[in-house]
């Protein structure tokens, strides 16, 4: 191990944090219609689209989207890939944030939030959402358990708390010390379960719109849907990893990780060419590929999401382009925006209601997804400051 | 069946407990569901309906649901349309719709309220089990139960189950075959009772698919060969009829496979998750994977060599 993870202990009062802050209070007033005026009063959704953006955008590519931790994990800690050992707590600490993101997301869009436990005890092994509320669930716990080791080496033997708190520093040291010496002995076992649960909810993801196969458009209803969100998901970890490393080297003032980055985008090109291989083997062996090509909304859709597939698929085989910061920046956008719009074509623009129906989020809706991402930034801009997240550079 | 998979659900889980990696028990995939002869539902026949919509009154007294008003729609549209509402909602159960068939010009009035499915979608898919089947033949919904997730109304087919959208604490509203306030107290359902021409039968749902075929036998020229919601989806509770020239589909009673919509996902589920056999083999792959590469990191005494792939 030769360079060590630090804090930035930067200034944290930035322009930025107004306009994080700004967001986050917008999606605040319409939080308020939400829960004491109903969802009509804020979103579009409708008895045809009972889905709409929080669950296709803030859930389904939030999961999606949080893929960089278990992806990262399963190269370094599992595949041995210590080069890259770098990138493993940004990763885990994003997933962390992302999956808090999706757990506020859901209790967001519940009716009846308050009985967002039920699915604890209330079980009905059939449906999918059981399914992906556990996986959730569990893997947001470990999530929870593979960031201990950032707060314990921050703070382990220092917790030095305000005024009259600081008779609990002596308590505060103890559990410290206590989780340290859990993390230590079981992390192994928390890093194989977190890939585990990734499997199991990525995958169920896939399964959910499959219960309507009379709504969802064939380019999409496959029984292969599982194993396309998994491997889908797989692509997009690294993608994320490379899109948040570049990010924080330009907003935190650090030198740009191009190197490390460059080389792991290699297994970009590898996870997509088995995701496009398994998706038109797919696509040829039930006959659909025409539909495509109808000049539907959905046909149109699917093609764009191809695109955004295979261009990056090229482009990243060529080192020319992974050792370039803004063109793997783009390529990695590419994939992120190929996985965004996939979900969307699931979850929405493949739901074929009928003429007399369609679906686009308000101005409420997106400012409370725009008020999520703006907490997720922050929980990061905070982590990364005073937790030993980001390494030195080298 | 339904006591059976709850059952096995918990022993799956305190089996496989502390070391199951995915909590999702191994429920088995289950057989074709068959319908039991002492379930009743209700006939609605649309060659007898004259679109008087007291079946739709019948069911706001009933439901205590408010009114609905289209007034203005004839400014939007041009001319005043028939249905009202147009569509199905928390505040209306049922609802007479005109179909004008597209080739014989004939317009047919049919009845739209909850399928009471022999296989309910809804119930395969609520996370909570909020929707049941009971055993009067009616699906069940419990607001105490929902969690307010619509998956349900994603799930169904006949799209039924609505939400309500203006309510601070909102649950699923939908046509309950007027189980808990009639069935139970031997009465049949308020819109069969108050229907004047004989367009609702209700009764058992075997009896019913005897007198569909007994009046499609009697009077062929009359009737299309087809009991809808026999074998649809798996089967419904509620059964239609139609004239011979005009099609289900036209009725908006689409062209459903016999089979269960919930079928694929859950055989995808169990496949997945039986026994906890495939979570556990990947577990064991990867922490294999694991043990390995950490030994020859040991033994070649770094901690960051390897630059190959």
């Amino acid at each position: 191990m030769s360079i060590k993870a630090a804090p930035l202990h930067q200034k944290f009062i930035t322009p930025n944090f107004w306009v994080l802050i700004f967001f986050m209070l917008s999606g605040a007033g319409f939080a308020y219609f939400r829960f004491f005026e109903g969802f009509g009063s804020v979103t579009n959704m409708s008895k045809a689209y009972p889905f709409g953006l929080w669950i296709a955008f803030d859930v389904a590519c939030g999961v999606a989207l949080a893929a960089g931790g278990f992806t990262t994990a399963a190269i370094v800690e599992i595949f041995g890939r210590e080069k890259y050992h770098a990138l493993v707590r940004p990763a885990i600490l994003t997933a962390f944030i992302g999956y808090f993101l999706v757990g506020l997301a859901v209790f967001f869009d519940l009716g009846k939030y308050y009985n967002i436990w039920h699915a604890l005890i209330y079980w009905n092994g059939t449906s999918v959402l059981f399914e992906v509320a556990w996986c959730v669930m569990l893997y947001l716990t470990v999530l929870g358990i593979e960031n201990i080791p950032n707060v314990v080496e921050q703070y382990s033997g220092k917790v030095n708390l305000p005024g009259p708190l600081a008779g609990f520093n002596g308590l505060g040291n103890w559990v410290l010390g206590k989780a340290d010496w859990f993390t230590k002995k079981t992390m192994a076992f928390f890093v194989i379960a977190g890939v585990v649960l990734s499997f199991g909810h990525q995958s169920s993801l896939g399964t959910m719109m499959l219960i309507a196969p009379y709504k969802l458009h064939d380019l999409w209803y496959t029984p292969m849907s599982p194993l396309l969100f998994l491997t889908s998901a797989v692509c997009v970890g690294p993608s994320m990893v490379i899109f948040e490393g570049t990010l924080a080297s330009k907003f935190f003032g650090r030198k740009p990780e191009t190197e490390l980055l460059g080389s792991f985008a290699k297994y970009i090109p590898l996870f997509l060419g088995t995701y496009l291989l398994l998706r038109f083997m797919d696509l040829a062996y039930r006959g659909v590929l025409a539909q495509a090509f109808d000049g539907s909304v959905a046909g149109y859709s699917f093609l764009l999401e191809m695109a955004l597939f295979i261009v990056p698929y090229f482009a990243l085989k060529s080192t020319n382009v992974r050792y370039n910061g803004t063109k793997l920046f783009l390529c990695a956008m590419s994939v992120i925006c190929g996985v965004v719009l996939n979900r969307f074509n699931v979850f929405l623009i493949g739901m074929d209601m009928g003429p007399n129906w369609n679906y686009f989020p308000s101005v409420g809706e997106f400012s409370v997804t725009f008020a999520f991402l703006a907490l997720g930034v922050m929980m990061y801009k905070i982590a990364v400051n005073y937790l030993p997240i980001l390494e030195e550079e080298h | 069946m339904e006591l059976d998979r709850r059952k096995f659900l918990k022993i799956g889980a305190a089996a496989g407990g502390a070391a199951a990696c995915s909590p999702a028990a191994p429920a088995l995939a289950r057989d074709e569901r068959e319908p039991d002869p002492n379930w009743y539902g209700m006939l609605n026949d649309s060659t007898r309906c004259i679109g008087c919509k007291a079946c739709q009154v019948a069911c706001k007294t009933e439901n205590k649901l408010p009114a609905e008003t289209t007034l203005g729609d004839d400014k939007q549209f041009g001319q005043a349309i028939y249905d009202s509402p147009r569509e199905l909602s928390e505040h209306t159960y049922t609802l007479i719709k005109a179909h004008q068939d597209a080739e014989t010009n004939e317009t047919t009035f049919v009845k739209q309220q909850c399928m009471h499915c022999v296989d309910p979608a809804c119930q395969s898919a609520c996370i909570v089990g909020a929707l049941t089947k009971e055993a009067d033949g009616s699906v069940k919904y419990d607001a105490g139960l929902c969690m307010g997730c619509r998956y349900c109304m994603v799930a169904c087919p006949f799209s039924v189950p609505q939400f309500e959208w203006f309510k601070a604490i909102p649950s699923i509203k939908k046509c309950t075959l007027c189980s808990e306030s009639r069935l139970s107290k031997g009465q049949p359902t308020a819109c069969s009772s108050a229907c004047p021409a004989g367009a609702i039968v209700f009764g058992k749902r075997t009896d019913l698919i005897k007198l569909a075929r007994k009046r499609i036998e009697q009077n062929p020229e009359q009737y299309l060969d087809h009991i809808y919601g026999e074998k649809e989806v798996g089967g419904t509770n509620v059964l239609y009829l139609t004239k011979p020239k005009v099609a289900f589909a036209s009725l908006g009673l689409q062209d459903f496979d016999y089979k269960a919509v919930s079928g694929l996902t859950e055989s995808i589920q169990h496949r997945i998750f039986q026994y906890f056999i495939p979570p556990i083999a990947v577990y064991s792959i990867l922490g294999g994977i694991m043990a390995y590469n950490q030994r020859r990191k040991k033994e070649a005494g770094t901690l960051g060599g390897d630059d190959e792939y």
